[in-house]
């Protein structure tokens, strides 16, 4: 019995030795797909969680689609790639609330938008492979009248990966936000920036 | 019916292409960002912008210079083609293009990606007091025209039948994408939009249903002139807001104007079809097509920080994309 055990264990081993020998590289692979497809999966229950129908649980499905945006995306990555060159003009102080204001302008801007799909479905198509750290996974969005491709660039950081930008319809949003913000902090210091988003924040 | 239309179109295609090419000098593609990156910071170290030729000639400049008003500088009308375009345009593309243009990426592209990082692309835009004044005229007429006209439009019509609208309008577009696609040599998808155009006219009653997606799963395959001539290295020269048909540039209105040209329905007599009755299509399927995206100008609105310089940006990259995704060989995005 013991002795079957054993040699059972063995096999075991042996033959999880070799999957990992067969499949490492599809293993790792999946990894950001899965964990962007994740995500989504979880905002797609809230929205369509019969319990939050009403107009008057907007809040609490807010709340919860926040949550996953923050396990989701890698605001400071973000943060850092929209500002490129000029994040360093930012002190370290100033970097951190910027993160912070950029943080809460896209969760304004894109929360209500989020909140009114209901219908739709997302198709998780694949990942391609940017650099050796960084991964774009593909999906699309398909509506009534068409279909939107939207692209998540993630970046493996501390064994996680996170989403540093979306590229829709070959929009990259950071980069959208790269020219917006370069054009501001071209005659102005970085103090005017924080100031317009503080503004635009309270706004919202 | 189709055939003397066809063989019109196709010689109204030739001379715009020649009209275009010799109205825009060619420009380098996407693959050459490095270059064109260089370009535009030597001019932003010297500070100062007196290079109408690149302007003519990449279409790029940094957006600092080109919130500048440019002193007015007639284009070069040299004109140059890149034979490295043409070459792998004839020779590989007809075999690789049963790949989708998305389908592989290469390991030069992942540069370039990481290149834009920083300097994302970017137009000439010498046309700024006009095209801000364009854009806020537009924007007026989002919020107190098309809007509420769309509002009361979708409360009437339900969605099933402005689905079918859209089905229909898009039907009729179908020509246009395939003559475009076949300009860009991408044979499978112009022969994909033939059959979509045959089976929908018939089996989709004029293009009502989309039955080919529905039955055969075959999918819309989108070109416009603009690609077109993007796709042969044209550049965008510079940009333009429209008045109601918003963003564009240079390039892109001789490509709608092209596009035209395409359309069925420039070819109806005007005993059949009165200008009149024209305007009113291109309106209803104007609001109907808007009914399926009110919310979309008010978040990207609320989104922006510099609504203006938001959307330049945000066409410049999606026109750059549709380009890079009509040559599948040299660009493999």
């Amino acid at each position: 019995m013991n002795l079957k055990g054993k040699g059972m264990k063995r096999q075991l081993i042996i033959m999880m030795l070799l999957l990992c020998l067969i499949f490492p590289v599809s293993a790792v692979a999946g990894a950001a797909l899965e964990t962007v497809k994740g995500h989504a999966d979880r905002v797609m229950e809230v929205l369509r969680d019969p319990a939050l129908k009403p107009e008057s649980a907007k809040k609490i499905k807010k709340d919860r689609i926040r949550a996953v945006s923050v396990k989701m995306f890698d605001f400071a990555e973000l943060s850092k790639r929209t500002l490129a060159r000029n994040w360093e003009r930012f002190n370290p102080d100033q970097q951190k609330e910027f993160i912070e204001l950029y943080r809460s302008l896209l969760e304004d801007a894109y929360a209500d938008k989020i909140l009114s799909y209901t219908d739709e479905k997302i198709v998780f198509g694949k990942e391609v492979p940017l650099t050796e750290k960084t991964v774009e996974v593909r999906s699309t969005v398909l509506r009534k009248t068409g279909e939107i491709p939207i692209y998540y660039r993630v970046i493996l950081k501390d064994g996680v990966w996170r989403v540093y930008d979306v590229v829709i319809e070959g929009v990259s949003l950071i980069g959208n936000y790269r020219a917006q913000f370069r054009k501001i902090l071209s005659n102005k210091p970085p103090e005017s920036l924080l100031e317009t988003l503080r503004k635009k924040v309270d706004k919202g | 019916m189709e055939e003397p239309q066809k063989g019109k179109t196709m010689e109204a295609i030739h001379s715009f292409i020649l009209a275009s090419v010799l109205v825009l000098c060619p420009t380098s593609l996407p693959a050459d960002t490095s270059s064109i990156t260089a370009d535009a910071e030597q001019s932003r170290s010297a500070g100062t912008f007196t290079a109408p030729r690149m302007l003519f000639e990449s279409a790029v400049v940094p957006a600092v210079a080109a919130e500048i008003p440019l002193q007015e500088s007639s284009p070069v009308t040299e004109t140059y083609v890149q034979d490295e375009n043409t070459k792998s345009v004839s020779a590989q593309h007809a075999d690789v293009e049963e790949k989708e243009a998305q389908e592989t990426v290469s390991v030069e592209s992942k540069a370039v990606n990481e290149q834009e990082e920083e300097d994302g692309p970017e137009i000439a835009d010498p046309l700024v007091p006009f095209n801000r004044v364009m854009f806020h005229v537009n924007d007026k007429l989002y919020f107190w025209v098309l809007k509420p006209v769309t509002q009361v439009y979708s409360h009437i019509i339900p969605e099933d039948f402005r689905i079918v609208f859209s089905n229909a309008y898009d039907n009729l577009k179908a020509p246009v994408r395939m003559l475009n696609n076949l300009l860009q040599l991408r044979l499978k998808a112009a022969g994909n939009e033939l059959i979509r155009f045959l089976f929908n006219s018939t089996a989709g009653i004029g293009g009502l249903g989309d039955v080919a997606r529905d039955a055969l799963g075959i999918k819309k395959q989108e070109a416009d002139f603009g690609q077109t001539l993007g796709h042969y290295g044209v550049g965008h020269g510079f940009y333009i807001v429209l008045p109601v048909l918003g963003p564009s540039s240079l390039r892109d209105t001789v490509g709608f104007a092209g596009d035209r040209l395409m359309y069925p329905l420039t070819y109806v007599s005007k005993d059949v079809l009165p200008v009149e009755a024209t305007v009113g299509i291109a309106a209803h399927e104007k609001v109907n097509d808007t009914s399926f995206r009110i919310g979309d100008y008010e978040s990207f609105k609320e989104s922006a920080v510099e609504p203006y310089v938001s959307m330049r940006d945000a066409f410049v990259q999606h026109r750059k994309k549709k380009v890079e995704q009509s040559d599948p060989i040299s660009k493999k995005r």
